[in-house]
């Protein structure tokens, strides 16, 4: 038998399937990054003028021997992942037309539009800019390419969702004579309502640990917060108020919050698994985690009670909508195994 | 429908200065950046996933469609297609430090303009890694020999040109992150993009590989965007003057350390691994390198006060020769390899001399005895031709013969109580500015120094399924091919050359 042609070698033998079969997703993905400890035993050609290397083991306080061996729950890379935001956007796109050219924009509730919309739906944008910039360097630091690969996805995802709402706007200020968009940036700043959301966005921003931020976004800000803004008064008052779009835009932005909560939780039963040698240390991390993350979290969703109030009925209530948001969160630790969520409201 | 300028004008101003908590400095850099730059592409996320996914949808599509129902990559010539084992990994590597360069750009650089136009390259980084390991991968599984396509991304870690790659490439993201946009957009996008990824296609076409130019176009159609990033940062940094001193070490430093990799590898790649023959890689240099990107984009930037590398003129020297010393090393040293070597023919020796007059005076007796020297049943390889092997520079981590044998600048130094070679004036010099970013990693000698080489090859996995032949064959004769014994009979032990060489005196 030739040597050449050999079956054994007709697919990708140095990645460890984590099913029976290789994926795409696995096989386009996994040991991209160096491992100095795995494949890549010379370690670093180069370090910074400071002394750091291309990665650092303890950008994160979490410890795992194998950080390759995470794996996306939604499988995604860059093919699929722009061709869920590719079909996203789509029918964001046809819609927004369809809602101009049918003038539902034009009939849209001034209130709905001033109060919401444009009120803290556009504040919002400014909070998923910040999520953006957030997960550009944490996707940088990740201690694998899995990891990094799936923080980048997130990334673009806050960037998207902040460009839709500016883009709805745009629309709308096209269709009607009434409105513009005026402002926001200066809003942002001053206002008082939305600087306790500006200083999470902040805090979010400074955050260092890569995976911190991935625990906090994931399981605390935005189970609560984004559940509590995107979900409630913007994706459910939109259906209310004759505004599709908004729905429409929150409800992408929902999934997209979903996968990334799932991301989150395979994150931690990672880190928590039976076997490991830290679990101890890294549940008393994670708990650690969420539990600043939470009180941060619902100081700013609290904050925003006077917004669900102010905003024009029908509009879901803040208490119940909140509580709802609380209790799904707490079941979502308590299935984790994780205190650290503090009590429901 | 969105007027996208002005959708465009909304978007950038998402950024505002934080008040409450201080954004870490997590990418302490030397530069001043004014924010008055423009991103001449103007992202909107919504029209770049459109665009993107078109671009995705024709390139996988034509792998998957024609290309492996007609069989193509099983028919393309054998030699240009087992160097494509070891470009890839190569190429994905610089792929990935890119969207790492990019997300710490994204981070330092505060200008929402540039931002924008980093995000879109993070992902398009992403695109690219993803795509190329996709070929590679689409390889193994339709190419005839698939071996070392099926875990090149495992051996680059222990393969003394991938590990030269990697010094290189790490420039794109390890260091301020203004040198590491100086070394990916400004160097090697700009000037390096149009040879690796459309000269090569050519070459790929001409050898019936249509898979390789297939994915190459659809990434270099991202590059424009990156170039243009590049070009606007650096736009924006040489409108403060303060950033210029700066800017010309570490433009220095960038030029060459691209070169000192790029520059032989992507010759040995172009000029020995054609089987149909067109231009040769010098040819491309003066057109891209030469010409375009020193003659032109270069120069368009010197009214601001940028000049020309300061090692260009030298690098340009050097290219003439480089890759066919890189290559005759790689080949001497096959069994450390993990691609097939096709020995140079009549035919080969004529264009050679054609394009690089006075080749086969320098090179030519290397390949007559290289080609005596295939046939295990003869009980040697080319590395006995060689008195003494040259040792690996600190810097670059290339062999310190180029840019050929007889020409080479290499050096011996000692500083912190080791011994580092140097392959040249401006490797020395960028390891005398700061000699502590250099020796984290052993070279490649230095890491495997007293090894046998069939213990080597055994260890690094560079046997194929058979767990008898090796990987690396330095024929493409299928019938008598190198087994693990012809190697260990020849009892051969891996020496650091540095050992032997005195540590000179600086000068």
């Amino acid at each position: 038998m030739s040597a050449i042609a050999a079956e054994a070698a007709r697919d990708f033998t140095f990645i460890r399937p984590r099913k029976r079969r290789l994926t795409e997703y696995e096989a386009v993905t996994v040991h991209q990054q160096p491992e100095p400890g795995g494949f890549d035993p010379a370690g670093w050609y180069l370090l910074t003028p400071e002394g750091r290397p291309a990665w650092k083991s303890d950008s994160t306080r979490l410890d795992h021997s194998d950080w390759f061996a995470f794996r996306d729950p939604a499988a995604l890379w860059q093919r699929t992942y722009v061709r869920l935001q590719a079909e996203q956007e789509r029918s964001i796109e046809r819609a927004s037309e369809d809602a101009a050219e049918s003038g539902l924009l034009a009939a849209m509730d001034p209130d709905w539009l001033n109060r919401v919309v444009a009120g803290p739906y556009r504040m919002w944008s400014f909070f998923e800019y910040a999520l953006f910039r957030a997960f550009a360097p944490a996707s940088r630091e990740a201690l694998s390419d899995t990891l990094g690969n799936a923080l980048c996805f997130q990334g673009f995802d806050h960037m998207r969702h902040a460009q839709a709402i500016v883009l709805h706007l745009l629309v709308i200020e096209t269709a009607r004579t009434d409105f513009q968009d005026r402002n926001a940036k200066a809003r942002w700043l001053t206002e008082p309502a939305w600087q306790p959301l500006r200083r999470l966005a902040e805090q979010l921003i400074a955050t260092e640990d890569w995976a911190e931020l991935a625990v906090a976004v994931n399981l605390a800000v935005a189970p609560i917060l984004s559940r509590l803004v995107v979900g409630g008064l913007v994706g459910r008052g939109a259906a209310l108020h004759g505004d599709p779009v908004s729905a429409l835009i929150a409800m992408t932005a929902e999934r997209d919050r979903r996968r990334n909560q799932a991301c989150g939780v395979e994150l931690v039963r990672m880190v928590m698994a039976e076997d490991l040698p830290s679990r101890a240390q890294n549940r008393s991390v994670l708990e650690e985690w969420i539990a600043t993350w939470t009180r941060r979290a619902r100081e700013a969703a609290e904050s925003l009670a006077p917004v669900f109030a102010a905003a024009p009925a029908p509009i879901p209530a803040f208490d119940a909508f909140y509580a709802e948001a609380l209790a799904d969160r707490a079941k979502l630790l308590a299935d984790l195994g994780l205190a650290g969520g503090g009590q429901a409201a | 429908m969105h007027d996208l300028v002005e959708a465009h004008d909304r978007v950038k101003d998402f950024d505002w200065a934080p008040s409450y908590v201080e954004k870490p400095n997590r990418y302490p850099t030397k530069y001043k950046i004014p924010n008055r730059t423009k991103d001449p592409f103007r992202h909107l996320i919504r029209d770049y996933c459109s665009m993107e996914q078109e671009k995705d949808d024709r390139q996988y599509g034509a792998l998957s469609d024609v290309i492996a129902r007609a069989n193509m990559p099983a028919r393309a010539s054998q030699r240009w297609t087992e160097i494509l084992k070891v470009v890839l990994p190569v190429t994905s590597f610089g792929e990935y430090a890119a969207m790492k360069s990019s997300g710490q750009l994204i981070d330092t650089v505060d200008n929402a303009e540039l931002r924008q136009g980093y995000m879109a390259q993070m992902l398009d980084e992403v695109r690219h890694v993803n795509q190329e390991v996709y070929l590679a991968r689409y390889l193994a599984r339709h190419s005839r020999d698939p071996e070392g396509f099926d875990r090149g991304y495992k051996l680059r870690g222990s393969n003394m040109f991938t590990r030269a790659g990697r010094a290189a490439l790490e420039g794109f993201f390890v260091g301020d992150p203004i040198e590491g946009a100086l070394n990916l957009q400004v160097v090697t996008e700009t000037a390096y993009t149009n040879p690796i990824f459309v000269a090569m296609t050519e070459v790929a076409a001409m050898n019936g590989d249509q898979a390789t130019p297939t994915v190459f176009l659809s990434v270099q159609s991202d590059e424009a965007r990156h170039m243009a990033n590049g070009y606007s940062t650096l736009a924006a940094i040489v409108s403060n003057p303060d950033n210029l001193p700066h800017l010309e070490t570490d433009f220095n430093r960038a030029f060459w350390r691209q070169h000192a990799f790029l520059d032989p590898f992507l010759g040995a790649v172009y000029d020995y691994f054609q089987e149909e023959r067109g231009t040769s890689y010098f040819e491309k240099w003066q057109e891209w390198v030469a010409e375009d990107w020193a003659g032109a984009y270069i120069a368009r930037l010197e009214p601001f006060g940028l000049k020309a590398p300061k090692h260009f003129e030298g690098a340009a020297e050097r290219v003439k020769w480089s890759g066919h010393t890189a290559a005759m090393f790689a080949y001497a040293a096959w069994p450390l390899q993990f691609w097939r070597f096709d020995p140079m023919t009549e035919r080969d020796f004529d264009w050679f001399e054609s394009k690089y007059p006075g080749w086969y005076g320098l090179y030519g007796k290397f390949w007559e005895e290289y080609r005596r020297m295939c046939d295990p049943a003869n009980g040697t390889i080319p590395l006995s031709l060689f008195e003494s092997l040259p040792p690996v520079c600190r810097v670059c981590h290339m062999p310190c013969i180029l840019p050929r044998p007889d020409l080479s600048a290499m050096r011996v130094r000692e500083h912190g109580g080791r011994k580092h070679a140097l392959c040249s004036d401006a490797c020395e010099e960028f390891f005398l500015q700061e000699p502590h970013r250099y020796q984290a990693a052993p070279t490649f000698f230095e890491e495997y120094d007293g090894i046998g080489l069939a213990d080597f090859i055994q260890a690094n996995g560079l046997l194929r399924a058979d767990g008898k032949t090796l990987m690396a064959q330095p024929w493409l004769n299928e019938d008598r091919m190198w087994t693990i014994d012809d190697i260990r009979a020849l009892n051969i032990v891996i020496r650091d050359p540095l050992h032997d060489l005195p540590a000179e005196a600086r000068t």
